[in-house]
């Protein structure tokens, strides 16, 4: 029952900013900060932390009362939530060699301290060598070969006809030939550009900015295509089955900003100074 | 002549929140005042259904929900026609999310059309693996092998015991991938890291502002077609004869674009008198 | 110091090679290791570091209450938030048929009621509020000062236009006569001459209207004027070109710094 409410006064302080920044607005803002940390915080334990880590170290499929290791797990059954009793289980088998990226994730918390801070570098590291394996591959395969073969294929067809509209044709490919081997030639910055090599990445710029155009035009699409999802849901929670919510608190906030504008708009006229005859 | 280019520079110097006000009206009132204006299908979006009506009976579907709440406009109108259009030519649907929020997107979707709509069976007809951690690695991991990244589905079953997935293993045992896409991660770790090295087809939907991210690669077949924002969603739902969330926003979102281009001329003329004026004096 | 900065360097260099390497290595135990184990030992990693941005925030909004610094009331509304989020992770599930784990994507647990409630119309609308500020933009800012301008916008209106259902609706034979009086506009600012810029409209209009009443005035015909099929061809020829190059200029971007933390050339991860 209360939802709609929240949701509603929630939309509508963070559109009030529209107006001017006023404490509605501040409020919903901080409360955007804490509440999406929190979500995030605890959907990466409950989806990953747990399951694929403390499962792996203390699975279910190898609880044994006797061992070492799982009386330890015991004692953390305090928090039962976490370590349900009987070890964890998610379908893995014990992996001790995960108790690695344990040691390194407790040495990322660890550097909060200003004194510990190079701790996290360890951390750090590993997944900047890791994404930097993986970006350096797919990268080049995907983005640079794969579009050149892109590029290179479609000019020599035979089956397509000289020039189409809508369609694919020879001279379409050319332009994108032409363009993006301009457009590449722009971005060379080892030589200056001048004489016909200029002549060739003013053209380039000139694809570029129909490029740019395009994507200012679908920004703006869209940005609409969300203010339109935000309006449909202020439309429904209008609604009379969700008490008109929207109306009341719309109001509310109308009042609210209308009279501390008239306030302050009061006491600047007061605070200046008069000027005597 | 003069009188009337004193107005139109007197206009040029409008507080923004009018030009908010008019915005909003812009937005807020066909939605109310719908036009019915008709919806034509681009060819990326054609590129989509034909690939996907190419499918042949009972193919495995992989779909990838990385969106959430703030471009759930866009993109959820196109996961469920699409989801609709592989449940009517009877295809298994596997669902994944490289985004958290992604997981209660898909959850909604397929509450909505598996399960109201259609009637399916969890696990038999549609399965939610769920959201993981790690980006682009959770990509490669299940193109290597999903049973080790996914030991249980999102509502916590052991992937063993679910029907569906039996004799899935990586990312090259689906037949169709598709990637509802707002950003980081999504389509383009989508082709790099499993389309691409695998050879299985991807399509993709994406937000207006990706799109042009992923056209070249539309272009070059590494991604057969896009739905391209809410305009490409509801060009899905004209394709597919559903008419849904995409089809009744097109009209706001016309007037919408109509309003900001008058406003670039406008602007423009009124920069235009300016400049004429800077010159004669 | 070894700790600080030789060993971060050598587990990127060590991590990275092997990474790279497993892309090209058909040995089934390192492949195993690359693409299962050290993917995981990754996302377990991306995982502390969520809770690391989230234990400095609320690192710094505490000592903004605790030293009363300006706006501190408000933090109290961020501290709040992040607590309730925290209560609903894994404090007070609200649904007892769902088990620990699984209830932050069920239904009827507290964690979706925020999810729904609050997240979601507070990240929507965060985003919504652009629209207001790119129409603003529109208006005040986008100006047509030279050809580079000229083609942006002019592209951007009419994938615009063209793109939704309105275009469609809009004849191509309204757009040759406003392109007649664009002509006749520009025609007339080079020329300043009266006659031949009168010559120039009548005889724009003239040719138009003839060739629109000899074809029967159809909607999408000449297809090179009509905004769907001309922001079509836009969208898919010179603007795939730009888009082309710069996606293979980053690309090839990316790999030069790829290799750089790879080989220990770019230490900026460690501050350096």
């Amino acid at each position: 029952m209360i939802g709609p409410w929240i949701a509603a006064f929630l939309t509508l302080a963070i559109f009030s900013y529209l107006y001017k920044d006023n404490p509605f607005y501040k409020v919903a803002e901080h409360l955007f900060v804490g509440i999406s940390t929190g979500y995030w915080t605890s959907m990466f334990f409950w989806t990953q932390i747990q399951p694929n880590l403390f499962g792996r170290l203390w699975p279910a499929s190898e609880y044994s009362s006797d061992s070492l290791w799982y009386k330890f797990y015991n004692l953390l059954g305090v928090f039962s939530s976490v370590f349900p009793g009987g070890g964890i289980d998610k379908g893995h088998h014990m992996e001790l060699l995960y108790l690695l990226p344990f040691a390194l994730g407790i040495m990322m918390l660890l550097s909060v301290s200003s004194k510990l801070s190079w701790m996290a570098r360890w951390g750090i590291a590993y997944t900047v060598g890791m994404a930097a394996g993986l970006r350096a591959y797919g990268f080049l395969n995907s983005n640079v070969l794969g579009q050149i073969k892109g590029s290179a294929f479609q000019i020599f067809n035979s089956d397509l006809p000289f020039f189409a509209l809508a369609s694919e044709s020879i001279f379409n490919n050319f332009i994108i030939l032409i363009g993006t081997i301009t457009g590449l030639m722009y971005f060379y910055f080892s030589r200056e550009h001048t004489g016909n090599f200029g002549k060739l990445s003013k053209l380039g710029i000139y694809f570029l900015m129909i490029s740019f155009g395009a994507s200012f035009g679908f920004a703006v699409m869209g940005r609409i295509s969300l203010l339109i999802g935000r309006f449909v849901d202020l439309i429904t929670y209008s609604g009379s089955a969700h008490n008109h919510a929207t109306l009341w608190l719309l109001l509310a906030m109308i009042l609210l900003l209308g009279y501390s504008a008239f306030t302050d708009k009061n006491n600047t006229s007061k605070d200046e100074p008069t000027i005597e005859k | 002549m003069d009188k009337i280019s004193d107005y139109i520079l007197k206009a040029g110097t409008i507080d923004r929140r009018w030009i908010f006000l008019i915005i909003g009206l812009a937005v807020l009132l066909p939605l109310f005042f719908p036009l019915g204006l008709p919806i034509r299908a681009t060819n990326a979006t054609q590129k989509v259904y034909d690939a996907v009506e190419a499918l042949e009976e009972n193919s495995k579907v992989l779909v990838s929900f990385e969106y959430g709440p703030s471009t759930k406009p866009e993109i959820h109108p196109m996961a469920i026609g699409l989801l609709r259009h592989l449940f009517t030519n009877g295809h298994k649907v596997f669902v994944t999310c490289l985004w958290p929020d992604g997981q209660f997107m898909a959850d909604e979707a397929l509450d909505e059309v598996a399960k109201e709509e259609f009637d399916l069976t969890y696990g038999e007809d549609y399965v939610i693996l769920g959201f993981r951690p790690g980006n682009e690695a959770v990509v490669k991991g299940m193109v290597s092998n999903i049973r080790k990244l996914y030991t249980t589905d999102a509502r916590g079953t052991l992937v063993d015991n679910i029907p569906l997935m039996k004799n899935i293993n990586k990312v090259a045992d689906f037949d169709f991938i598709f990637s509802a896409s707002a950003g980081y991660p999504g389509t383009v770790e989508w082709v790099q890291y499993a389309s691409d090295p695998t050879g299985v087809p991807l399509s993709t939907g994406t937000t207006s502002i990706m799109v042009n991210d992923i056209m070249p690669m539309v272009n070059s077949g590494q991604v057969k077609g896009i739905l391209a924002g809410m305009p490409g969603a509801a060009e899905y739902e004209a394709l597919i004869g559903t008419p849904g969330i995409g089809t009744s926003g097109m009209d706001a979102q016309s007037i919408a674009h109509l309003v900001i281009v008058l406003f670039i001329i406008f602007g423009n003329i009124t920069y235009f008198i300016e400049t004429q004026r800077s010159k004669k004096y | 110091m070894i700790w600080k900065r030789q060993i971060p360097i050598l587990i990127a260099t060590v991590i990275g090679f092997a990474t790279l390497f497993g892309w090209f290595i058909d040995h089934p135990g390192i492949e195993s290791f690359v693409n299962d184990d050290a993917t995981q030992w990754y996302d377990i990693l991306a995982s502390f570091a969520i809770f690391l941005g989230a234990l400095n925030l609320m690192k710094l909004q505490g000592k903004k209450v605790f030293k009363q610094q300006s706006g501190w009331q408000y933090s109290l509304f961020a501290i709040g938030g992040f607590f309730f989020a925290i209560v609903a992770g894994f404090i007070y599930k609200g649904n007892d048929a769902v088990e620990w784990g699984v209830h932050v994507t069920s239904k009827g647990t507290l964690f979706k009621w925020m999810f729904d409630y609050m997240f979601t119309p507070l990240s929507a609308t965060m985003f919504a509020l652009l629209a207001f500020f790119v129409a603003s933009a529109s208006y005040r800012a986008f100006r047509v000062r030279n050809l580079e301008a000229t083609l942006l916008l002019v592209s951007g209106i009419i994938i615009m236009v063209g793109r939704v259902p309105l275009g469609s609706s809009i004849s191509s034979w309204f757009i040759m006569y406003l392109m007649v009086l664009i002509v006749s506009i520009a025609v007339n600012i080079k020329l300043k001459d009266k006659k031949i810029t009168f010559s120039t409209f009548l005889g724009g209009v003239l040719i138009v209207t003839i060739w629109g009443s000899s074809l029967g005035w159809p909607i999408d015909q000449p297809g090179l004027f009509y905004l769907p099929i001309l922001q079509d061809w836009i969208y898919n020829n010179p603007n795939v070109a730009g888009a082309r190059a710069i996606m293979i200029g980053i690309g090839l971007g990316i790999f030069a710094t790829s290799i750089r933390y790879i080989l220990g050339i770019e230490k900026s991860y460690i501050g350096e």
